[in-house]
């Protein structure tokens, strides 16, 4: 499983020369399956630039949404595929009872707030409710549960043979909830996340910023890194860059974030910090990749 | 859903209760107590760290509630029997036993809890001592647990 990173900023794009490594573009990770399909895991502005790399013959896009605030769907109406007419685009996301995921998201691609209508995209899109069990997509299961954040909000679990990748870009399990010490059975997203080679998750804040951010739905470095070790990933990328967040401050958030993996026992190569283009291969073949941290829990 | 973790809206209910004060219980939908948090083990005098998750027959035998007489009173009586059957809210006086064998009369709403993917999951019960001297004490936290 290859996994390449088009967008990891969090909230709004936050684009200027202090911002140049790791990126301004928000959510957006693409995913090529063993057997070569490709999934795109949301659509922040990040989905712009991945739509030109894309094939122009690619029978069918599928698109996974976490949910749609608008740093995971703002790209979707300047996603190159979503106006050639051969375009066959499946887009998931959380169902809601009040209206259904196309109106939901056609609330922002329709006037004023946009100069198209879905309706009048040319393409062939189909929007789908995340279904409440796994299903499959090329050679991949697929599994989408709901977790803390503000608003229903989904991750994701993607296993591809014996290689499994979970995204949770947006997350705050830690809220009124004391990770370090709760039963595996009361934490948001463990079973999304349990045993993952790679496990993309929310890291906005440092635990100085936190305490102004409580409840807004994402998680500081401690939170991030007690997750990881609760769920047993075998790597973790921080996402979700706070807007505020230079180059500088991601290599010093990044530094504290290993420093913490190594003092649960964790080997700090396995904290990875996410930045745009960057490219990972996940699984058994990666030669990459650690051995699971020897961590007590 | 398959694992371990329970639905995400039990685990919010429980993330509330911890951060509350007012007495409560959260009661998965087989009746299992999975959770009560500090006013409310200041209520039956038992911290929920001691009992853990306590099945139906357990819990009821322990705790009550009881009718004015202290005789049990049959579980298809209770506010949190009729919102797990009926999916609405229920509302119901009794008396529970604490820790100590003392009975105190408690006011008790239970609330269904649907989760939008995996249906009703479970039952919140928020309740209150009808003595207003022990409501006072365990709402503010004044209230003794005895261990
Ligand atoms: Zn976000
Ligand atoms: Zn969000």
């Amino acid at each position: 499983m290859k996994v390449r990173i088009w967008g990891a900023r969090g909230s709004v794009p936050a684009p200027g020369p202090e911002m140049n490594r790791y990126g301004g573009n928000t959510s957006c990770v693409e995913v090529t399956l063993a057997g070569g399909e490709r999934l795109i895991l949301d659509a922040g502005t990040g989905i712009r630039t991945l739509g030109f790399s894309l094939p122009p013959d690619m029978p069918r896009i599928n698109i996974l949404l976490t949910h749609l605030h608008l740093d995971h769907i703002q790209g979707l109406m300047f996603f190159p595929p979503c106006f050639r007419a051969e375009s066959d685009i499946r887009i998931f996301g959380p169902s809601s009872p009040e209206a259904s995921l196309e109106s939901r998201i056609a609330r922002y691609i329709s006037a004023p707030l946009s100069p198209v209508e879905v309706r009048e995209l040319p393409c062939d899109v189909s929007f789908l409710d995340a279904p409440a069990s796994e299903w499959q997509i090329g050679g991949a299961t697929i599994r989408a549960e709901a977790v803390t954040h503000r608003g229903p909000t989904l991750g994701y679990r993607i296993t591809d043979g014996d290689t499994t990748l979970c995204y949770i870009p947006d997350h705050e399990p830690g809220l009124g909830a004391d990770l370090a010490a709760l039963s595996e059975e009361w934490i948001s997203g463990y079973n999304l996340a349990r045993d993952a080679d790679l496990l993309i998750h929310d890291c906005q804040y440092t635990d100085e910023e936190y305490p102004g951010h409580e409840g807004w739905g994402h998680s500081p470095i401690t939170e991030a890194i007690t997750f990881a070790r609760r769920v047993g990933a075998r790597r973790t990328l921080l996402f979700h860059h706070d807007p505020l967040h230079t180059d500088g401050f991601l290599d010093d958030l990044h530094r504290t974030a290993r420093r913490a993996w190594q003092g649960l026992g964790g080997d700090p190569e396995q904290i990875g910090i996410a930045a745009e283009r960057a490219e990972l291969t996940v699984g058994a073949t990666a030669a990459e990749t650690p051995a699971r941290p020897r961590i007590a829990v | 859903m398959s694992g371990p973790q329970k639905p995400l809206e039990l685990i919010l209910a429980r993330n509330l209760l911890t951060s509350v004060t007012t007495p409560a219980f959260l009661v998965a939908k087989d009746g299992t107590l999975l959770f009560y948090n500090e006013g409310a083990g200041a209520l039956i005098g038992r911290p929920f760290e001691d009992t853990g998750q306590l099945d139906l027959q357990e819990w009821t035998r322990r705790f009550g509630p009881f009718d004015e007489n202290e005789e049990p009173l049959s579980f298809d009586e209770l506010p949190l029997t009729k919102a797990l059957r009926e999916g609405r809210p229920a509302h119901d006086e009794f008396s529970v036993r604490s820790a100590d064998g003392e009975m105190h009369r408690i006011a008790a709403s239970a609330m269904p809890i649907v989760g939008a993917a995996t249906g009703a999951s479970g039952v919140m019960v928020i309740f209150w001592p009808v003595d207003e001297q022990v409501a006072r004490e365990v709402t503010t936290g004044r209230h003794e647990v005895t261990r």
